[in-house]
């Protein structure tokens, strides 16, 4: 009798400490986020009234609102499409195994390993003021002073830092490819570029679709890159969601409008998921 | 033909040169002692060549520190997060208990909410328990993962129920055959999972920047980014250097090892 219930038990205490942590450090902040955006809280985020629909009408009528999120989709276009293009270029060159291709795929592959923030202190010495970038173009220009440049500039250094992890996802996905199926098309007379538009890319659409959301995602978390290269300026061409809330919560002390701002991406990432899976469903060929 | 295949194979090494040559410019600058740098117009240079910026970064900046914060921040999440997610997957994918489904459902909903949308919550309870600047402040948030507890319990059910069965009727225990036996034979999860944890804590900023505003408590990615802050770039880039050669070398000798937990996520199987 007595075992019969430890066997019982067990499994609960085996789930206790994850569902517990989730609780705490998930579950329980995402709600609270929820219930700041609708009231007043003081410095330590402890509920002081309800505000109603306050900060909400507040952040719909505020211009900056509107830039920011135009901003941050801009980002994400920009970010996917050009990590994306170069991601592409390098898997399809290195999908046939040859002896020196090894020596390309680890180059294509090592930036993989950078974080954000050493990317970031990386280019932004060869872009400052004074830095290899005035010397090579001639100029003085003070590239991340230009409201016009300074966002192309954390897009390309986003792009560099994200194309090795997406070239590692599409390169699995297209060595995935059953070698007999290329080697018929290769017999039947079909060019590189035929392989790769018919065979290559729609055998490894799981990877590719799943590339695809993962920059957009990505791109819509953005931080580290934007506080160490821009500041989300100049004039807030550069400030995405996130570094709003960033800026709001804990520089402005507006932390229960930027529990809005949180409450807005949390409704973006949601939904862009929810696009992902309804077109790996309709789309992805499953072998 | 065959020359073609070479020149094929130079033009794509070329291509991945110009990929990594941030890297190279990094490693480069950080030999350069300070009147090059500070030279205008600014060359690149080996003529001075020194290691001047990596000395002066351990002895007089706190390099050291930081890289110390780093590997006791993974010292602490990394085996909580696997001793965690790898019990609840064993509860998940060999018991069958009430509320099973509600609780796999709980934490099913978890992995919906991005940990950036709750990041400024999360400083705000961390400010109020007075955590600001300790290690516990820069762990607790991460101490279990939900999406390591969806890539075990995975594994866990493709290991054969038999196997279980033989080793409780051998008068093994529940525990013992959690321990002895089903973790064992989730070595290469546990690896793949581990080298990513790795590389992903290491790596990781923003937390991290949150909750220390002490030099003593800064990781290595806050502690080089305050660096660039204030110091020539041949200081900033040796240290970059030196702090990115860690992870790189986890992703060198465990590549495939990480492409194929990176395949095991993505792909439905």
């Amino acid at each position: 009798m007595k075992k019969k219930q430890k066997v019982k038990l067990l499994p609960y205490f085996l789930i206790l400490p994850t569902v517990i942590g989730s609780v705490i450090f998930s579950f329980y902040p995402f709600f609270k986020t929820i219930l700041s955006s609708f009231s007043v809280t003081d410095q330590y985020g402890s509920w002081q009234g309800w505000a109603g629909t306050t900060f909400w009408k507040m952040m719909f009528a505020d211009k900056a609102f509107w830039q920011t999120l135009g901003t941050t989709m801009k980002f994400a276009v920009v970010i996917f499409i050009g990590t994306f293009f170069f991601a592409m270029l390098f898997a399809l060159l290195s999908t046939k195994k040859t002896k020196m291709g090894k020596v390309s795929q680890m180059l294509y592959a090592l930036p993989i390993a950078v974080a954000h923030a050493t990317s970031s202190v990386i280019f932004r010495f060869a872009i400052k003021n004074g830095g290899l970038l005035n010397t090579w173009t001639g100029t003085d220009t003070a590239w991340l002073a230009d409201e016009n440049i300074a966002f192309w500039i954390v897009a390309i250094v986003t792009i560099w830092t994200h194309i090795s992890g997406s070239y590692l996802y599409l390169l699995a996905g297209f060595r995935g490819v059953p070698e007999d199926i290329q080697e018929a098309a290769v017999v039947d007379g079909a060019s590189g570029f035929t392989r790769a538009v018919k065979i290559m890319i729609p055998m490894a659409s799981s990877q590719i679709f799943f590339v695809l959301f993962l920059n957009i995602l990505s791109a819509l978390k953005a931080f580290t890159q934007i506080r160490l290269l821009t500041s989300g300026g100049p004039n807030g061409s550069t400030t995405t969601f996130m570094w709003d809330i960033y800026q709001r919560a804990i520089d402005y002390g507006e932390y229960e409008y930027a529990c809005c701002l949180a409450i807005v991406v949390f409704v973006i990432i949601f939904a862009v998921t929810r696009i992902q899976f309804a077109f790996e469903k309709k789309f992805v060929h499953y072998q | 033909m065959k020359i073609k295949a070479v020149m094929f194979d130079i033009f794509k090494i070329l291509l991945g040169i110009v990929m990594v040559s941030p890297l190279i410019l990094a490693l480069l600058v950080s030999f350069m002692p300070k009147s090059d740098i500070m030279a205008s117009p600014l060359e690149i240079t080996l003529a001075n060549a020194t290691f001047q910026n990596y000395i002066e970064g351990f002895q007089y900046l706190n390099l050291g520190t930081y890289l110390k914060n780093s590997f006791v921040m993974l010292i602490i999440i990394l085996p909580c997060q696997l001793i965690t997610a790898l019990a609840a997957a064993y509860g998940f994918s060999h018991f069958n208990f009430p509320g099973k489904n509600v609780l796999f459902a709980v934490l099913l909903s978890v992995m919906m909410i991005p940990g950036e949308v709750i990041q400024i919550t999360l400083f705000k309870m961390i400010v109020k328990w007075r955590l600001i600047d300790t290690y516990a402040g820069l762990t607790l948030p991460s101490l279990v993962g939900v999406s390591a507890v969806f890539l075990f319990r995975q594994y866990m059910q493709t290991v054969p129920k038999e196997l279980r069965e033989a080793a409780l009727i051998d008068g093994c225990g529940d525990i013992k055959y959690f321990i002895q036996i089903l973790t064992p034979l989730c070595k290469t999860m546990i690896v793949t999972f581990s080298l990513r944890a790795f590389v992903n804590i290491y790596n990781s900023y923003m937390w991290p920047y949150l909750v220390t505003t002490k030099d003593a408590l800064r990781t290595v990615q806050t502690g080089v980014a305050q660096i660039s802050m204030n110091n020539h770039g041949g200081i900033t880039l040796a240290a970059a250097t030196i702090t990115s050669i860690i992870p790189l070398v986890v992703y060198f000798f465990g590549m495939d090892q990480i492409v194929e937990g990176m395949t095991a996520g993505a792909v439905k199987s």
